[in-house]
């Protein structure tokens, strides 16, 4: 069975390790991920700039991980993204900020490949307000 | 259609999980994780709701989560992130309360 | 054929970028033409609240944008009666035409929706 992810929560969140742990899951079921989608404080979850304690999981890391390894369509919504300052590099140059902090794998596009990945998974499963 | 309903607040000074339970249909479902799982606390209000409302096998609780936080569990299954994938298939939507 | 999408919107309006993000996940599912609804629930009902004044927080006209809903082909628009009863906003008040339903409606409604995201 297909599904589509969507992280509304930032790395530090709960909901953000536990929606990891669940696309884990979902592989491990033997089921796809047609899409994982980062949207609201959930493109925080996406950036490259997250420091954390050595002691403490590194959420971030660990999706960046899970995405490359198992080679996963992970999109961050373009608009959450800027508003929150979450940049690639070809939105840094263009609003000419000083940082890039969206690396691959992520890909940064609009609200419309949420709905394209509603419409081909058997399932829409959310992760957030924490 | 089902709903696996997923809520992940603490019900103390929150309204999802009342919410949720006026508007849960007859077959659908309720897992509680995160700090929603506070809401099975024996002799606790949301306790006393979750009874009243008569889940029976309809309630389920993130196994970590009840483990975590030391909340003893007499209403709900507790599920793994599995069971949690195999719920998510067997209902015919999940509405998780964000 | 296109499974249908219901949002819920169950945050005030100016409770942050929440209102407007939900809103957004409506309007780009209205320009791809999909069946969508859009529910106001707890909280989210105080979007509809008439007379707002959001220049006065320094923020844009989100009832502008809802009213907007219906030109995107979202005209499938609910508020939960004991949401609105609860705080104290009557139906016939709304800044948008909403269907106003009790809560066996809204279980009603939930059931029929394919797909279900509240924020």
């Amino acid at each position: 069975m297909k599904f589509a992810i969507a992280v509304f929560s930032p790395a530090h969140a709960p909901s953000s390790r536990r929606a990891l742990r669940y696309a884990e899951a979902v592989l491990a079921g033997g089921h796809e991920i047609a899409r994982l989608f980062f949207y609201q404080d959930g493109v925080h979850s996406a950036s490259a700039n997250v420091v954390t304690p050595q002691d403490e999981l590194d959420v971030a890391g660990q999706w960046r991980a899970f995405i490359a390894a198992n080679q996963l369509d992970a999109v961050v919504c373009i608009a959450a993204a800027l508003r929150r300052g979450v940049l690639d590099e070809a939105e840094a140059s263009r609003y000419q900020r000083p940082a890039v902090n969206l690396p691959k794998p992520w890909e940064l596009s609009g609200l419309g490949q949420l709905h394209e990945a509603a419409q081909v998974a058997d399932r829409l499963v959310c992760f957030g307000g924490d | 259609m089902t709903t696996l309903h997923v809520i992940a607040h603490s019900p103390f000074g929150d309204e999802r999980l009342a919410s949720c339970l006026r508007l849960l249909g007859a077959d659908d479902a309720l897992l509680l994780c995160g700090d929603a799982v506070y809401a099975l606390r024996n002799g606790s209000e949301p306790h006393r709701l979750l009874q009243a409302a008569g889940l029976a096998q309809r309630l389920f609780a993130l196994d970590e989560d009840v483990q975590a936080r030391a909340v003893g569990n007499d209403l709900a299954k507790a599920v793994d992130y599995a069971a949690f994938v195999e719920l998510s298939l067997h209902y015919d939507k999940v509405n998780s309360w964000l | 054929m296109a499974k249908s999408l219901l949002i819920i919107s169950r945050q005030a309006p100016w409770n942050g970028p929440s209102a407007r993000e939900a809103l957004d996940i409506a309007l780009a599912g209205g320009a791809f033409d999909l069946p969508l609804g859009m529910l106001f629930l707890d909280d989210g009902v105080f979007q509809l609240a008439p007379n707002q004044q959001p220049a006065a927080v320094q923020q844009k006209n989100l009832a502008a944008n809802l009213q907007a809903l219906p030109m995107f082909g979202v005209e499938e628009l609910f508020a939960c009666s004991h949401s609105l009863a609860r705080r104290g906003l009557a139906a016939d008040t709304l800044a948008l035409p909403v269907q106003v339903l009790d809560d066996a409606a809204l279980a009603a409604l939930i059931a029929r929706f394919d797909q279900v995201v509240t924020l």
